[in-house]
Parts: structure tokens; C-alpha cells; sequence
């Protein structure tokens, strides 16, 4: 096997990342309109899993609840963009007590869902604390339960079961893009900037800190690091980045109800971020993809028959499931890496 | 008063249901350390299979020992073909494979027996008792009472016999069991088949009451999973002791706290259990780990 | 530090390199040439249904909509042609497991993908709330939605291209309300509904039946579809001493609540059943467990011709459903579900509008033919028109009254007009 020196290695990484940027910045080009809204999908997911991972792969917290924070994001932007005014015309009446504007620009709703949706992940963060493994998931998992029942009993804020319609997604300050294309530049636009943020987090104390604290939370107290600090710091970032997610798929639904963020997203969030491969964030966009196209190969999956499929794409989507599962426990990730490692062996230099 | 003792008995009904399923969770966690996700999906399995026994002419309690048998070859076989290979893996990814597993018994229960709700016969008579003017199902009085059964037999098992320490020394070490001689894979299926069982009979002991539905036990698993962590997941008295909790829990909420009506049953009573989690992490009866340095 | 440098600074030039061809890419979505979906031969309609998950009971529907279907494609008509005038009916549909965002994803496929003429049948009333946006924004035909809320019927100024088919639920309730008016005017009355649109929808459609007397209603206990048990719900309303049982509940947790209700000794001396749940599995199941006497004399309402009642045996167009099942059925389709039988019958309508929009249609035509209907459905119960006009939207409206007695349901009283 060729040696690569480091710094070339690193600029190959580099290419690659800026090929992949390039690639998705023409990619609406060659797309019909239903392509590129399944791929500003991959998008929202990929925000979505970058937090997953966070605090999967990197503090080493299990969440069963990560759909339920993307919910909590969608309903931000759904009652933002609506304003008071709008959820009056629908017929609810929400306390005077919340800050309800008079309706806002969809894109403005997004930091703001990042904000809220954060500081509920570091609010659910704290308690979290006292519990670990199984019980962790648990409560993760009794957010994810609880989501849909606590939006139906605060409808006047939320909508109820009958939840809450966006408008109709269009392009904003006058450019030249059809909504499709807008909402597609959009979600890729937000994914770009926060995988620089996962990125930084991630080589910067705070991912050295969580790595120590998944590795070895003995061990890392000893060092002098707070796991009850990084620790809910991860739950914080992760929920934040759900809640971009869960903004984005709101605007592009344009729709919200109890029913759009249901226990199998979280379970389904969980799988695809163990399939891209924990603690690396390239492999976040091949979980992705998954979640946007398994489901969609399941309903006419080419080598198994059509009027089987009609009957049961579960079989279809829980069996690849597994197999992904046996062939690359590592995650897609952990492939790649296997792959490139003999290539970046150090070449001896004089000093050494 | 009659009527709080009403909510009682009728929480403890159902808590015998939770505490059931949560049994066969804590006995797959106890022998291998995984939460198996597609217990509840193994269990409504196995419980359409005693019922198309007995569509197929079957007596009750015949068809009730050939499902144990098949559930219990079932668990085996998923252990031994479904589970192996990623045994060794970390253990997120076990768990992603039990999920796969409950999508597709999921779609394939509902292929093979279609969505309607089928009624399931008991072996108890469907009468009920009058006491002081709170009513008592014999069904209900039968679950609760095969449920602390199962507890003495789980309990006597792994205490006494032979099987039960391997399977434990099994959780614990793997090493270490190797080297004294105990058959690690074959203690892990056992621990998976013995699981079905006990997930077959959560099953045929609900079903009556719950009937059933594909998704019959998708939302009993919600309430064993919560039990069996309350009452330390490594703990089959605990799995009880936790159903039952929750069980009256539920309904003593809902009935008497205006605020969470029947709407906020469900996560009022997990937000409860939190709390008591972050009191006492390992649950009520569960070993707390020392790690010493 | 230098390489985070490197990483941001890629990034950031991408970044900009994706604004400005982003900018350039100023292409829109091609004009359609000409009627999407419609060609000389073919003409392809697509839906969106529950197939699998908690509302997978409603599978049913299109498989029994394919059955009528392949039947007109392989039969001729009337002019002499299979299919609609000449046009073999291509039926697309996708599962959407009851979330709303999957079914605006699927619509969009359907539509953008494959070229739908329109979208027809859709299940659910929150998936359909998601799509009736878009698909009136883009003037593609939403058409006999499948679900029983009134928002279609009512809401057609703001979305004219949306209508649905089946007798709504508040007018099912109303139905119920009056009837108990008037022949129990002093009835103490508990109601069981699912807490969500469908449960929330019979109950006011029920109170505004029984209008001056909704005092009558001593106990309204809902449940969550997350629940496992009702013991709680139905101890309370047994404590209430009332002795008239309102179900408005989704077939399986109608059982689980009779059985319920047996366990706790309680037995009303009337139950009223909501059509959905009126269903032969349903009551065979609730007959098991709780007795034939426990629902002997339950009340409720139909519309369509029940497929497994003897008194509908010798029928000719039951018989005929048979023999299009036996013959054209798809892979999984079942004889005895009443949910077949309902998508056969809404398919008959749908071939009718279909002839109606005319021998060129276009998405307008169909629009403007789904308010010119007047007809007689054979497979819905004697007496029943479908009928539509300008401001009349809602397909059918009228039901009747059915009591359970000895295994089967019988109609009872005169037809009930909904609206």
C-alpha cells in the first residue's frame, strides 16, 4: 500500500469535500422538481443526524427522542410564521402571555427554532444527567411518546390533532428560484453552516471532552474534564440542530400535526446514524440518504415483487436494516475508514 | 372510596399486563445485556400463531403449550441466525438490529393475518366478582396471578438452578464463562428463547382483553419498557412491581388530576418515573454498578 | 487551528460558488403540453393510503378500487370501448402510514412523478389538510377524499378543487343525536371517543342532534390512541349511572371498550356503534368476548349495502361484487371486508365523473363534472342519490339507521338526509 504523507492525505480530504459541496450546489440543475425535494429531504436529515451523532456518536448518549425535538423546531416555525393573527384565523386562541409576532418570513423562524430547540435540549440535558444507558433511553424515549400528546393538549398553541398549515413555501426577497429550488438551496444552505459548526465543536475541547467522556467517563473526570457540563452541552447542540431540521421540514411540508413527528422518526433517526457510522461526521450523509430512499426503494423494491411490496414494505426496510446492520456494523463510516487507514501511514522523516 | 379502589383494582389489571411483557424484557437484558426492541412484535406473533391454532380446531391449553414450544424454537432461531452475527458488536448496534427485526415481524404479521381485530379466547371464565361495589374480572385476577408466577419460577431459576447461574455468569463475563466451561452462544439463545416464552404468554394473557391487532403490543411495549426500567431493568420483581406502579399510577392520575385528564396519562406518568429514575438511577430494585478506579 | 482554517474557508467558497449557480439556475418547471396523466389510451389517477401502521384497517380501500378498475379496463362500454372511452384507468398508489408529511411527499411524487390526471380517494383527514394547499395552488383535482370530516363539503369557496364522497360525521352524529331525542328523551347518556379530529368530529356532530338536550350527556370520556386500557374512562362512566353508551371509536378500541365494560359489570341498556366500527369483525369480536346479548340492539348507521348480511345475499349487485373480486381482485385483496366493498363502490362513482368530464377531459372538466353529479350508486343502500350541484359539495349525504340482532344489522326507519 502507498504511504501518503499527512498533509497530502489532508488535501485529498479537502477535494473531496469541496467536490461534494460542488456536486450538491449543481445537482437542481439535472433534477426534475420531485427529485430536488427529495433531496433537500437528505438535507433536513442530514442536519438532523450531524446532531444525532453529536451526542451518540461523539458524548456517547443514547436518544430515542430525536424526532420529538425536530417537532418541537417545526412547531417554532409553524406558530412564528403564522403570528398570532394567522392561529386566530384558524380558530385557536393562544394565551396572550407568549411572544407571538404578527407572522414572520419562514427562513427567519429558523434561528430562532435553533435557539428554542436548544435550550429545551439543555433543559432536558440537565436532569438527564443522573441517568445513563437504558434509562437514558427511556427518557428519551418518553419524549419522543409524549410530543404528540402534549401538542393535542395545547392546541390553542399548536393546532391539536389538526395541527397547523404553513402558506405555501415561496421565494422570498425576489430572487430568481422557483420555491423548489429555494427551499433545496435553503436546507443545503443551513446543513453547510452547521456542519462547519459540528466540525469546529468537534476538533475543538468540547469534542475532545465528549470523546473522552463516551471512551471512559472515569477516566475523564480524572483529567479534570465536567461530564455533567459537556454532557448536557451535547444534548443542547444536538436538540438545536434538530430543531433546524425540524424548521426546515416544516417550511417544506408546509404542514404540522401531532401525527408528522411520530415515535418511528426517532427510532428510524437512531438507525440511520448507526448505519452512516457513529463518531465521524462524513458518514452522516450516507444516513441520509438512507432515510430519505429506503423507505421509497421498499414500496418498489426492483428484485422483490411489486404486489408483495404493496403488502409489506416493513419486510423490505427491516430486513436491509439488519443485513446493513451484519455487513458494516462500523457504519459506512467505519468502512471508509478501514479502507483509507493503511493509506495514511506516517512516512518517516529525518527528525524522527 | 369504592371508586378509588375501582381505579386501583383496575390499574393493577392492566399493570399485570405491562409487568408481563416486562418480564421477557428484563430476562433478554439479564441474559444479554441488549433491549431487545422487537419483543412486544415477537410476542403478538407468537399470540396470532396460538390463535390460528385454534381457528384451526385446537383446544385451548393444547394450542397454548405447541405456541410456547414454537416461541420458544422462534427465540432461538432469531437469536442464533439474527443476533450472532453482530454479537460481539458495540451494543447500538445490536439494539438497531432488534428494530430492524420489529419492522419486519410488524409488516409480516400484518401480511400473513391482515388488520382486522380478531377476538382470543381465555382460559378463564369471563365473569366477574362483586366486592363492596368494586368489580373484579376472574380474567383479570388470572393475568395478575400467571404474572407472579412467572416471577417465582424466573426468580427460582435463576437462583437455583445450573442453567439460570451460566446464563447469569454469561451476562456478566462472557470471558470468563468461556473459560469455565459454559457454552456462551447457547446460553444467549436460551436467554432469547426463554424470553419468547415469556413474551408468547404476555401475549395469550392480554390478548383477551386487549384482542388482537397488529399493533397490539406496540403500545404495551411502551409501558413494559417504562415498568422494567423503573423497576431495574435487571430485576424480574422489579419488572412487577414496576408494571403494577404503573399501572395504578395511570389511572389514579388521570382521575384525580384535573390537569392531566386522559389526554396527559401517559407522559405524566413517564415524567414520573423520570423523576424517581434521577433519584435513584439503577430503579427500585435494581444493582447499582460500583465502578471502582 | 491553521487546518479548521482550511476547512472553513472550502467550505466557504463552495458555499459561494453554490449562491451564484444558484442564482443562474433559473429554470422552472416546464409547461405541461398537454392534460397530465391523460393520453390516447391510458389515463392515470394516484392516491395516498394507510397501508400499513395504526390505520392500516383502511388497506382495504384500494385494493377494492384496483378490483373495479381492472374490471373497466377489461369490460367494454358502453360505446363499445374498455377502459373510459377507450382509456385504460392506470391506479398509483403509496403508502403513507398516516403522517401527513409522508403523504405530501408521495402526493408530490404522484404529481410531479408520475403524472397523475388527479388525486383521487386519498385517506385521512390531516394528510389531506397537508396536500389540499398544494394541490389547489396547482389546480390539480383533490376528489373523493376518504375520511368523513365536513371541511371538504364546506370549505370549497377557498379550495375549489377539493371534494369528498362519503356522509360526513357530524352528520352521522346529528343522526345519532335525533334519534335519541326522540326515542329516548330521557336517556343518561355517556360518550367514548377517540380524542383526535375523528372522535371530536362525531361528538359535535352528536350534540348538535341532540340540540336543547345535550344535558342528556352525563359522562364524556375520551382516550388516546396510546392508551392501553379504557378501564379507568369506563369505570367513570358506569359510576355515572348512565344507561345509554355512545362509542365513537375506531374498530379496535370498540372492543376493547365493550370488553371493557363487560369486565366491570356494566351493561347499557343501548349502544351506539359509529358506522366505521359497525363492522362484522368488530362485533364478531365483541360478541366473543362480551356476548351476544351484551350487543344485541346496538344502534348505528349505513349507506352502502353490507356485503356479509344474509339479507343481502341474493342482492345482484353484492353478487356481482363477488365475481369482480373472485375475478379481478389484486394479490391480497379480501371478499368480506366492508372496506372493499366501500372502495368498489367509490370507484363506480369515480368511472362515472370520469365519463362525465368527457371524451377530452382536462383537470377542469372532471372538477366541473364532480358537481353535476345525480345518480343512483347500486352499491350503496336503496334510496340513496349522489348528487352534487354548485352549492351542494358533499357527494353523499344520506344514511340510515341499523340495529344489531341475531349476527346481523338491519335498517330500521326512513332515510336520514345528513345536510
Amino acid at each position: 500500500m502507498i504511504a501518503l504523507p499527512r498533509p497530502l492525505y489532508t488535501a485529498v480530504k479537502l477535494t473531496a469535500l469541496a467536490a461534494a459541496v460542488a456536486i450538491l450546489a449543481v445537482l437542481p440543475r439535472f433534477m426534475g422538481e420531485f427529485r430536488v425535494g427529495q433531496f433537500t429531504f437528505v438535507g433536513i436529515y442530514f442536519i438532523a443526524l450531524l446532531g444525532l451523532n453529536i451526542l451518540t456518536g461523539y458524548s456517547g448518549q443514547i436518544s430515542l427522542g430525536h424526532g420529538a425535538f425536530m417537532g418541537i423546531g417545526a412547531y417554532v416555525t409553524a406558530v412564528l410564521t403564522l403570528g398570532r393573527k394567522g392561529l386566530v384565523l384558524f380558530g385557536h386562541h393562544p394565551p396572550s402571555w407568549i411572544p407571538l409576532g404578527d407572522g414572520m418570513r419562514p427562513t427567519l423562524t429558523i434561528p430562532i427554532a435553533f435557539v428554542v430547540t436548544g435550550i429545551v435540549g439543555l433543559l432536558f440535558g440537565m436532569p438527564a444527567l443522573r441517568l445513563a444507558g437504558v434509562s437514558l433511553a427511556l427518557a428519551t424515549f418518553a419524549v419522543a411518546v409524549s410530543l404528540p400528546t402534549v401538542a393535542k393538549r395545547f392546541d390553542d398553541v399548536t393546532g391539536g390533532g389538526g395541527g397547523l398549515s404553513l402558506p405555501l413555501p415561496e421565494t422570498p426577497f425576489g430572487l430568481h428560484l422557483s420555491a423548489p429550488h429555494w427551499l433545496y438551496y435553503e436546507a443545503w444552505g443551513c446543513a453547510a453552516i452547521l456542519f462547519v459548526v459540528a466540525w469546529l465543536l468537534v476538533r475543538a475541547r468540547v469534542g475532545r471532552a465528549w470523546r473522552s467522556i463516551r471512551d471512559g467517563e472515569l477516566a475523564a473526570t480524572a483529567s479534570g474534564v465536567s461530564p455533567a457540563l459537556y454532557k448536557t452541552l451535547a444534548f443542547g447542540v444536538s436538540s438545536a440542530f434538530a430543531g433546524v431540521a425540524g424548521s426546515l421540514l416544516a417550511i417544506q411540508v408546509a404542514f404540522v400535526n401531532p401525527d408528522t413527528f411520530p415515535l418511528s422518526l426517532s427510532i428510524l433517526l437512531l438507525a440511520s446514524v448507526v448505519v452512516g457510522g457513529l463518531g465521524s461526521l462524513s458518514g452522516v450523509i450516507v444516513g441520509a440518504l438512507m432515510l430519505e430512499f429506503l423507505p421509497v426503494y421498499a414500496q418498489h423494491p426492483p428484485l422483490v415483487g411489486q404486489s408483495f411490496s404493496k403488502q409489506a414494505p416493513g419486510v423490505v426496510f427491516g430486513v436491509v436494516l439488519i443485513l446493513i446492520m451484519f455487513a458494516v456494523p462500523a457504519g459506512v463510516a467505519g468502512l471508509l475508514r478501514r479502507i483509507v487507514r493503511p493509506l495514511t501511514k506516517p512516512v518517516p522523516t529525518v527528525s524522527d | 372510596m369504592a371508586e378509588l379502589l375501582q381505579q386501583i383494582v383496575s390499574g393493577l389489571a392492566s399493570g399485570a399486563i405491562y409487568a408481563s411483557l416486562a418480564l421477557a424484557l428484563v430476562l433478554i437484558y439479564r441474559s444479554t445485556d441488549v433491549i431487545n426492541f422487537a419483543q412486544g412484535e415477537m410476542a403478538t406473533f407468537t399470540t396470532y400463531t396460538a390463535w390460528s391454532l385454534m381457528h384451526h380446531g385446537m383446544s385451548y391449553w393444547p394450542a397454548f403449550a405447541l405456541t410456547l414450544a414454537i416461541a420458544f424454537a422462534g427465540g432461538v432461531a432469531v437469536e442464533r441466525v439474527v443476533i450472532r452475527p453482530v454479537e460481539r458488536r458495540p451494543e447500538l448496534v445490536i439494539v438497531i438490529v432488534t428494530i430492524g427485526l420489529l419492522l419486519t415481524i410488524n409488516a409480516t404479521i400484518g401480511w400473513i393475518w391482515g388488520a382486522d381485530v380478531k377476538a382470543f379466547d381465555s382460559p378463564f371464565p369471563n365473569n366477574t366478582w362483586d366486592v363492596h361495589g368494586v368489580t373484579i374480572s376472574i380474567q383479570d385476577v388470572g393475568t395478575l396471578g400467571v404474572c407472579l408466577f412467572t416471577v417465582l419460577l424466573l426468580w427460582g431459576f435463576f437462583r437455583f438452578t445450573t442453567v439460570g447461574l451460566a446464563m447469569r455468569a454469561v451476562a456478566i463475563n462472557p470471558n470468563a464463562s468461556r473459560l469455565l466451561a459454559v457454552r456462551v452462544g447457547w446460553m444467549l439463545a436460551l436467554g432469547w428463547g426463554l424470553a419468547a416464552v415469556l413474551g408468547a404468554v404476555a401475549g395469550m394473557m392480554a390478548a383477551p382483553t386487549v384482542f388482537l391487532d397488529p399493533s397490539m403490543m406496540l403500545v404495551i411495549l411502551i409501558y413494559a419498557f417504562a415498568a422494567a426500567v423503573l423497576g431495574g431493568i435487571d430485576s424480574p420483581v422489579g419488572a412487577v412491581v414496576g408494571g403494577l406502579t404503573l399501572g395504578v399510577l395511570i389511572n389514579l392520575l388521570s382521575r384525580y388530576v384535573d390537569f392531566v385528564g386522559t389526554e396527559l396519562r401517559l407522559p405524566t406518568a413517564l415524567a414520573v418515573l423520570l423523576v424517581v429514575l434521577i433519584i435513584r438511577p439503577q430503579g427500585l430494585f435494581g444493582h447499582r454498578a460500583v465502578r471502582r478506579v | 487551528m491553521k487546518k479548521s482554517l482550511l476547512v472553513g474557508m472550502t467550505v466557504a467558497l463552495a458555499t459561494a460558488v453554490t449562491c451564484s449557480s444558484a442564482l443562474g439556475a433559473t429554470r422552472t418547471s416546464s409547461s405541461p403540453a398537454a392534460t397530465p396523466g391523460v393520453t390516447s389510451s391510458s389515463i392515470t389517477i394516484g392516491g395516498t393510503f394507510p397501508m400499513t401502521g395504526v390505520a392500516s384497517l383502511y388497506a382495504p380501500i384500494p385494493r377494492g378500487m384496483d378490483t373495479y378498475f381492472n374490471f373497466i379496463n377489461a369490460r367494454k362500454g358502453p360505446d363499445g370501448k374498455k377502459g373510459v372511452f377507450g382509456r385504460k384507468i392506470v391506479w398509483k398508489y403509496y403508502d403513507d402510514v398516516y403522517n401527513p408529511a409522508n403523504t405530501v411527499q408521495l402526493t408530490n411524487q404522484l404529481i410531479l412523478q408520475d403524472k397523475v390526471f388527479a388525486i383521487v380517494g386519498s385517506l385521512g383527514t390531516d394528510p389531506n389538510i397537508a396536500i389540499r394547499p398544494i394541490l389547489n395552488q396547482r389546480k390539480i383535482p383533490q376528489i373523493f377524499i376518504a375520511t368523513g370530516a365536513s371541511y371538504w363539503g364546506l370549505s370549497y369557496k377557498d379550495f375549489p378543487w377539493t371534494i369528498g364522497w362519503q356522509p360526513d360525521y357530524i352528520a352521522e352524529g346529528i343522526a345519532y343525536g335525533r334519534w335519541i331525542v326522540k326515542n329516548a328523551p330521557n336517556a343518561k347518556i355517556a360518550v367514548l371517543y377517540q380524542n383526535d379530529d375523528y372522535g371530536k368530529d362525531y361528538l359535535r356532530g352528536l350534540k348538535i342532534g341532540l340540540a336543547r338536550k345535550t344535558s342528556l350527556i352525563v359522562s364524556e370520556q375520551g382516550y388516546e390512541i396510546t392508551d392501553a386500557s379504557y378501564a379507568s374512562q369506563i369505570s367513570r362512566q358506569k359510576a355515572s349511572g348512565a344507561d345509554t353508551w355512545v362509542l365513537l371509536t375506531t374498530p379496535t378500541p370498540t372492543v376493547r371498550a365493550i370488553a371493557t365494560a363487560k369486565a366491570l359489570a356494566w351493561k347499557p341498556n343501548t349502544i351506539v356503534i359509529n358506522s366505521v366500527s359497525a363492522i362484522d369483525t368488530v362485533m364478531a369480536a365483541a360478541v366473543a368476548r362480551a356476548g351476544a346479548d351484551f350487543v344485541a340492539g346496538a344502534i348505528s348507521t349505513t349507506y352502502l349495502k353490507n356485503v356479509t348480511n344474509p339479507k343481502y345475499a341474493k342482492d345482484p349487485w353484492v353478487r356481482q361484487y363477488r365475481q369482480l373480486v373472485s375475478k379481478y381482485g389484486p394479490q391480497g385483496v379480501e371478499v368480506n371486508n366492508g372496506n372493499t366493498y366501500y372502495g368498489v363502490a367509490k370507484a363506480y362513482d369515480i368511472v362515472k365523473v370520469l365519463y362525465l368530464a368527457g371524451k377530452h377531459p382536462t383537470r377542469q372538466s372532471l372538477m366541473a363534472a364532480t358537481l353535476k353529479m345525480n345518480w343512483v350508486n347500486p352499491y350503496a343502500i336503496k334510496g340513496v342519490k349522489v348528487k352534487t350541484g354548485k352549492t351542494d359539495h358533499f357527494p353523499l349525504s344520506q344514511v340510515r339507521l341499523i340495529r344489531y340482532g341475531n349476527g346481523s344489522w338491519s335498517e330500521f326507519g326512513p332515510l336520514i338526509k345528513g345536510r
